[in-house]
């Protein structure tokens, strides 16, 4: 009852003054929308993270795919032999994968291992990978969407084309690795490793491409084959891992199961892990983590603004209304009912700047874009992109709210002034 | 008939400032308001009419003394505790009117009844018939800029009023109007206390009021000089 007077009163004086509730309205809808356009900024920024972490990778070291199978112990113990616990009968994996989910739009087998690469008078050490470049550049080729404008990244999946086109046994090698063996493309060197059975073996490569990798270490060491010269090295058939490409990044948590329960059957002892994508990357988490605290403050700094500029308003609000507040003490009405007086408008101005900080965030969002901001590449990318807004509609709730708290706040902040207005010297205040 | 203490200022003295210049404005004062009395607090400018006002209507604390209101001792009492025996039993008319400006006459005088909690219809009517009473059944509908003077202190009236409280205290309400309104207001609150038994204290050094009322109370420098 009381309160919808306190309402009207304070909807009446906002209008009352609406150059200044305009001001203040402006200036909170303006932090409404700043939030709203950085959350769709972090959203966008998140989604690329995502799809490059699965489809390209950072440091060069490939995409992560959307799903990795290996075998269960390879992740808990230790190889006494080389590929002891890849996954034999990948083929038929493959094929039974690939037939049993309309889903699963290719499936992409590697093999990770190491040994030495010589050139015959010089030998260094490499991590390598075994792929298979067709699947590699179709994994690569799987999501075209925000980086669809941009100059795209061709190099590398010119690399995996030219090894895919070489001679049996091609290799791509990490720039300072070429550097240190003297190796230039059409150079011809050796890979030493160990077989299956233990026994030393060689195979002789040709240098099919060199690629420079952003982080040292990696480059280093970076070698790619076929995964028949992998295979071949080490007298197997095996491969370490399988990774599924989707049609759809956010269909990984539903295809999860149904392909782990169609590959580990009752019966089949092989024992498979199945992994989603996002327990593989950890530089998109700790990417993720870093940004969100840098939006986190931009946050607290927004709040902080809209706050003060409320709570600034409201204080002259009550400045100006000194004499009203002194007889409305005087007729007995109490502190905390005044001041509820001032809590409406800073409701009504949180409510009003929500509702123009949704507009303003709309028409940014549409003016960003359809400008076509080049941005710079992204950290551990090598290609421009286009600056988008996501519409991020599950942070405006809580932008909301942070909004209507701070304006409402600093309506409640002019209890602490009521209380400390004297009666009689409010009630002759000019 | 036993006439019956409405408010009551027993050795009551108020002081602004400290040390040198510390100002006396209502030296031990003893005062009291009966029911049905229509008193006038006369004195020069800064005599302590209004301190005196204040302290009857609980608005303000006294340094020294004692003060009761409709036999509760109000003495130990803050500011905030006595809210609610404002709202109770005190009605103030003020000198220049102190209507909320963003509210019509109407809201004004509906305002304080809101706060105690009364149904809706019994506040509609109230309202609708002091507002008629006072000749404002024009006017309901209007803000307090669209009405005159006179017409602001007559809602100013109707609002302390409303409550039915056991006290009026009206503080130069003549001294914004001009003479023939203020004789106007003058004789309102002499027919209402007359008609109605409502007990007044007004503080005034307008002749238009002394003129108009017998029982006067003079001040001088904080102290009661002469009763008539
Ligand atoms: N807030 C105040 N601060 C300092 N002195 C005051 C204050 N209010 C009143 N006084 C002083 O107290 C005395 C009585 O004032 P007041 O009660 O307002 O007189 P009146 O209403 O008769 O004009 C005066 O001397 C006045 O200057
Ligand atoms: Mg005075």
């Amino acid at each position: 009852m009381n309160h919808i007077k306190l309402v009207i009163i304070a909807s009446r004086n906002l209008k009352r003054n609406s150059r200044r509730t305009l001001i203040t309205v402006l200036v909170s809808s303006a932090g409404f929308a700043a939030l709203a356009i950085v959350g769709g900024y972090m959203d966008f920024t998140f989604f690329g993270l995502q799809e490059m972490t699965i489809c390209r990778g950072f440091s060069s070291s490939g995409g992560t795919g959307h799903i990795q199978i290996v075998r269960k112990e390879a992740l808990t113990k230790e190889e006494q032999y080389p590929m002891e616990f890849g996954i034999a009968d990948n083929d038929i994996l493959q094929e039974t994968i690939n037939n049993s989910n309309k889903d699963v739009k290719a499936t992409v087998p590697r093999i990770e291992f190491t040994g030495l690469i010589s050139n015959g008078e010089r030998a260094t050490s490499f991590l390598g990978m075994g792929v298979k470049p067709e699947k590699e550049i179709k994994l690569m080729n799987y999501w075209d969407d925000v980086y669809k404008n941009s100059k795209k990244n061709v190099f590398q999946e010119e690399m995996y084309k030219r090894l895919a086109m070489s001679p049996q046994n091609g290799v791509l090698l990490g720039e300072s690795m070429a550097k240190a063996l003297g190796a230039t493309v059409g150079s011809t060197l050796m890979l030493m490793g160990t077989t299956v059975d233990g026994a030393v073996n060689a195979v002789d490569v040709t240098v099919a491409g060199i690629i420079n990798n952003s982080m040292k270490t990696v480059d280093r060491y970076y070698l790619v084959t076929k995964i028949e010269t992998a295979q071949s090295l080490m007298q197997t058939d095996k491969v370490s891992k399988i990774l599924l490409v989707l049609d759809n990044t956010c269909k990984t948590d539903g295809v999860l199961p149904a392909v782990a329960s169609k590959i580990n059957r009752p019966g089949n002892n092989a024992g498979y892990s199945v992994i989603p994508w996002y327990q593989l990357a950890e530089y998109y988490h700790s990417v993720k983590d870093a940004y969100r605290i840098i939006f986190g403050f931009t946050g607290i700094i927004v709040v902080l603004i809209v706050f003060l500029s409320a709570a600034n308003t409201m204080l002259m609000s009550t400045m100006e209304r000194v004499r009203e507040i002194g007889t409305l003490k005087a007729m007995g009405i109490s502190n905390r009912w005044i001041s509820m007086m001032f809590l409406y408008e800073g409701l009504f101005i949180g409510v009003m700047s929500i509702v123009v900080g949704l507009l303003f965030k709309e028409i940014f969002t549409l003016i960003i874009n359809n400008a076509n901001f080049e941005m710079p590449p992204p950290p551990g990318m090598s290609s421009t992109y286009f600056l988008k807004i996501y519409p991020a509609f599950h942070f405006l709730p809580w932008i909301s709210l942070l909004l209507i708290f701070s304006t409402t706040c600093s309506g409640f902040l002019t209890l602490f002034k009521i209380r400390k207005l004297s009666i009689v010297n409010s009630l002759t205040h000019v | 008939m036993i006439e019956k203490v409405v408010a009551k200022l027993a050795g009551v003295s108020k002081y602004y400032g400290t040390g040198e210049g510390r100002i006396t404005a209502l030296d031990r004062v003893d005062f009291e308001v009966n029911k049905g009395d229509f008193v006038v607090l006369a004195g020069l400018s800064g005599s302590g009419k209004s301190t005196m006002l204040h302290l009857l209507g609980c608005i303000d604390k006294q340094d020294e003394g004692e003060s009761y209101i409709d036999g509760i001792d109000t003495t130990r009492m803050s500011l905030e505790q006595l809210a609610p025996v404002r709202l109770e039993k005190i009605g103030f008319v003020f000198q220049s009117f102190n209507l909320v400006p963003v509210l019509t006459a109407f809201e004004n005088v509906e305002l304080p009844l809101l706060f105690k909690g009364i149904d809706k219809n019994t506040i509609k009517s109230r309202v609708n018939d002091i507002l008629h009473e006072l000749g404002l059944q024009e006017r309901m509908h209007h803000f307090p800029r669209e009405m005159s003077g006179g017409q602001q202190q007559r809602v100013a009236i109707a609002r302390a009023l409303v409550t039915n409280p056991i006290l009026i205290l009206a503080d130069e309400p003549t001294a914004n109007l001009d003479s023939k309104t203020g004789a106007d207001i003058v004789n309102l609150l002499i027919e209402l206390n007359q008609k109605k038994n409502i007990t007044v204290v007004l503080a005034s050094h307008d002749s238009v009021v002394l003129d108009r009322i017998k029982h006067i109370v003079n001040i001088r420098d904080g102290k009661i000089n002469s009763h008539s």
